[in-house]
């Protein structure tokens, strides 16, 4: 029998592995840093595995299992405050628990090749135990600020991890600005957070909380659910918060894979996910969802035409398919005939999600791999051809670039259909119906862009003749011996900086510790959608969530979609082919036609600057003034009362001249003072 | 002046006498600069004091004053002592008892003050007779007996 207990040890085996690696790691461990991390994440899927089979045994009534730990810190009074160490796992937690674990271990493993000969190997291990842990927590947590302390955790450590290579500026600023931009979303999911306490009786229970909610009035629970999703839209970087993600990639690559494609950033669609049912209590509240969601998926998707750096590509798509499943999210409304289709939406959502996870972290751990070879560069101007150099990598990228871009019978087209699907039934609502059907066109086109980029990324790396930049010869797979920190100064040395050679013999494919990983991903990418979609396993499972309700609606009527949405992805991949396998010379041209929309793409639409002329600029001006009046004022006041002592004793100072008589002049003058005032004190002072 | 005059010996004669002694060495403390007169003048106001404590043991009819003399007795031998070694030591340095050429205790970066009447630098002393220059003793009758 599965005990409830249990399932505090999947936060806390990596905990726990955390806290050895960074104790021990330094000093004891060294080069072995990542047993902990794996052994606590295969134990963690473990028992993952053992609470999924207790949850769907026929004997539970209500399918969760509830742990409540004790008591975290409480406050008393009238309005208290009582934070336990609850766990909740259900359906949502429990699709979510094993991907994370699996995806943590299958990355860990990546990584002991990736981060071969780094000096910092267990600190790397360490933080990725504690984010592992952290994710969990976040997932599994039943009490909201726990999951607050979840959310606050993964941040953190994905600061350290962005911020990996320290040593780079430009990590360094990554790191600070992802953790500035996250954190404008997470003060927005604390108010809210205390605005649902306040709300409701003062519980922080979440399905008390869901329940109470509903009776709140319609503008409280407008303004509440927003900030909520002020802080999904930090955390999974919507627009316009979304500026933090492509800079992350400056982390190592399987911090990428892991953190910023396939588990934290989609923290903020799991968090609107599983208070879904208290936000269609708000129609506009759904509608500004999935606007930002569509917006978010074609702004990114337009940016990521044009890049030319391939983790950025990766980057963007993942920003694109998040808007994705904010989309499905902001579908779950009533349509016409008054079904809800709330819990289709929720499905659709995180059914994406999940395939999205494992695919996504298969290109970026490819994206990876690539890297590995090529001595760290991926500019897809400088790479080609290598299909027959890296024969592992190339078939996982094509892998997971046939999932992402959604071709029939692989993950993504199932888990994108049942989002359109959702879009396309919420057309057919009581009202707003035309933002409905544009946002569903907007999801096909973007749809047809995912295909056209990806394979456009796929084919300027894999096809084409061999290209292969000189840095892959001189630090190849076998000679790591400087620090992957200082791989950008070889620019500097380079003088050509496109320079590359064709001689492939040179270069070599990652190894097996890397390659292995990604094989074990390719049918994961591949078959899990077929595997989950279309036999409706995903739809039973996640529907017997408590809060929703399995629906097995007709949505027969939306069945266009699918097939459009083929028609859109089966064109991008087409187009990609015919520019840049078959013509080349075309692509060219076309950027020309194109003009300033392609420097428009290739510069991310000019948000980062506008963002920062909008509200960094008059914040620094703000600091500037601050600084000025600090430094100009009351710096100057203080110094001048510190003056004061220093001054006075200057004029002092001369009495000490060292003549003995002088001294007892001084001290009979002090005597007669002293007498005098002794004497005749009390006549003068009166 | 002539009322205390005329009164019978009492307290107050000896107090005006103590303080006349003590006014006395403080004024000679200050005016003088050769090393030893000011120590004598120190002692004189020592002594003005031991006189208030005696008039006034007196004075009260016990004999704590008394004590206090004695102390202030024995700690004025030894101060005698050790400012007379000190008074030695000094002059043999600088060949003069003037106590404004040691000036070595003002406040850094001061200048010295220049002593515009200088009291004169006593000659140099002669010498002390030198011992004979050490080496091995003379011989020794060798010890007769072994007791």
């Amino acid at each position: 029998m599965f005990e409830p207990a249990a399932i505090a040890l999947i936060p806390l085996l990596p905990a726990l592995a955390g806290a050895l690696t960074l104790l021990l790691g330094p000093k004891i461990l060294k080069q072995q840093s990542h047993w902990p991390l794996i052994i606590a994440c295969v134990g963690s899927f473990l028992v993952s595995l053992l609470g999924i089979h207790a949850l769907t045994s026929p004997t539970l009534e209500i399918r969760q299992i509830v742990y409540q730990g004790g008591t975290w810190f409480a406050t008393l009074g009238s309005n208290p405050v009582s934070v336990g160490w609850d766990f909740r796992l259900d359906p949502i937690s429990a699709m979510m628990v094993p991907m994370v674990l699996f995806l943590a271990t299958v990355i860990a493993v990546f990584s002991i090749g990736y981060m071969k000969d780094d000096p910092a190997y267990p600190r790397y291990f360490g933080v990725f135990s504690i984010f592992v842990a952290a994710m969990t927590l976040l997932v599994l947590s039943d009490n909201i600020v726990l999951l607050y302390a979840g959310w606050e955790g993964v941040g953190v450590c994905s600061f350290l991890l962005i911020g990996f290579w320290f040593q780079k500026p430009s990590a360094l600023k990554a790191a600070r600005k992802a953790f500035m931009v996250t954190r404008i979303g997470d003060v927005g999911l604390l108010l809210g957070i205390l605005l649902l306490w306040s709300g409701c009786g003062f519980t922080l229970q979440i399905p008390t909380l869901i329940e109470k909610a509903k009776l709140l009035s319609d503008e409280y629970l407008y303004l509440a659910g927003f900030l909520l999703f002020i802080g999904a839209m930090g955390k999974s970087a919507q627009f316009p918060l979304h500026i933090w993600l492509p800079d992350a990639m400056e982390g190592p690559t399987p911090v990428s894979a892991l953190i910023h494609a396939a588990t934290m950033v989609t923290a903020g669609v799991y968090l609107i996910a599983r208070f879904l049912p208290l936000l269609t209590m708000s129609p506009d509240l759904l509608l500004l969802i999935a606007v930002i969601g569509g917006i978010t998926a074609i702004l990114a998707a337009l940016i990521a035409l044009t890049q030319n750096d391939l983790k950025r590509i990766l980057a963007y798509s993942t920003m694109s398919q998040l808007g994705y499943m904010f989309m499905a999210l902001g579908a779950g409304r009533s349509d016409i005939s008054g079904h809800s289709l709330v819990t289709f939406a929720m499905v659709a959502a995180m059914f994406h999600l999940f395939t999205h996870a494992f695919f996504k972290a298969l290109l970026f751990l490819s994206a990876g791999s690539v890297m590995h070879s090529m001595g760290h560069v991926i500019d897809l101007r400088r790479i080609g051809g290598l299909r027959t150099v890296l024969p592992f990598t190339h078939i996982a990228f094509l892998s997971g670039a046939l999932a992402l871009a959604g071709v029939l019978p692989f993950s993504g087209y199932w888990s994108k259909d049942e989002i359109l699907v959702a879009l396309d039934s919420a057309s057919h609502g009581p009202n707003r119906d035309g933002v409905y059907k544009i946002l569903t066109w907007l999801g096909l086109i973007t749809a047809g862009l995912t295909a056209f980029y990806t394979f456009r990324a796929y084919f300027l790396a894999f096809w084409g003749e061999v290209k292969i930049p000189v840095e892959a010869l001189s630090h190849g797979q076998h000679g790591h011996e400087n620090d992957h920190g200082y791989a950008s100064t070889h620019h500097e040395v380079n003088h050509d900086p496109y320079g590359s050679v064709s001689d492939p013999t040179k270069a070599h494919e990652s190894p097996w510790i890397m390659t292995l990983p990604l094989l074990v991903l390719v049918p994961a990418a591949l078959g899990i959608g077929a595997l989950f979609g279309p036999t409706h396993r995903m739809m039973d499972f996640l529907g017997s969530a408590p809060g929703f309700h399995a629906d097995h609606g007709d949505h027969s009527a939306s069945k266009w979609v699918a097939m459009a949405s083929q028609v859109f992805g089966l064109g991008g991949i087409a187009v990609a082919f015919l520019l840049y396998v078959a013509k080349p010379g075309m692509a060219v041209s076309i950027r020309k036609m194109a003009g300033s929309g392609y420097n428009l793409s290739l510069n991310r639409f000019y948000l980062d600057e506008i963002l920062t002329i909008l509200f960094v600029r008059p914040l620094q001006i703000l600091g500037w003034l601050i600084q000025a009046l600090d430094r100009e004022l009351w710096d100057r006041l203080v110094d001048a009362v510190a003056r004061i002592p220093a001054w006075l004793g200057d004029k002092f100072r001369p009495v000490q001249n060292g003549l003995v008589q002088f001294y007892a002049l001084a001290m009979a003058l002090g005597l007669t003072i002293f007498l005098v005032f002794l004497a005749f004190g009390d006549r003068l002072f009166r | 002046m002539i009322q205390i005059m005329d009164l019978p010996p009492g307290l107050t004669h000896y107090l005006v006498v103590g303080a006349l002694l003590f006014v006395l060495g403080l004024v000679g403390f200050l005016a003088r600069r050769n090393m030893i007169l000011m120590f004598l003048n120190a002692e004189l106001m020592i002594q003005g004091v031991a006189l208030n404590f005696v008039a006034f043991a007196r004075h009260r009819g016990n004999l704590e004053g008394q004590g206090f003399v004695l102390f202030l007795l024995a700690v004025a031998a030894c101060e005698a002592a050790i400012a007379l070694a000190l008074i030695l030591v000094l002059y043999r340095t600088q060949h003069s008892l003037d106590v404004s050429l040691w000036q070595n205790l003002r406040e850094e970066g001061l200048e010295p003050i220049l002593d515009e009447e200088p009291l004169p630098l006593s000659p140099l002393e002669e010498k002390s007779p030198s011992l004979t220059v050490a080496g091995p003793g003379p011989a020794q009758p060798e010890e007769t007996s072994h007791v």
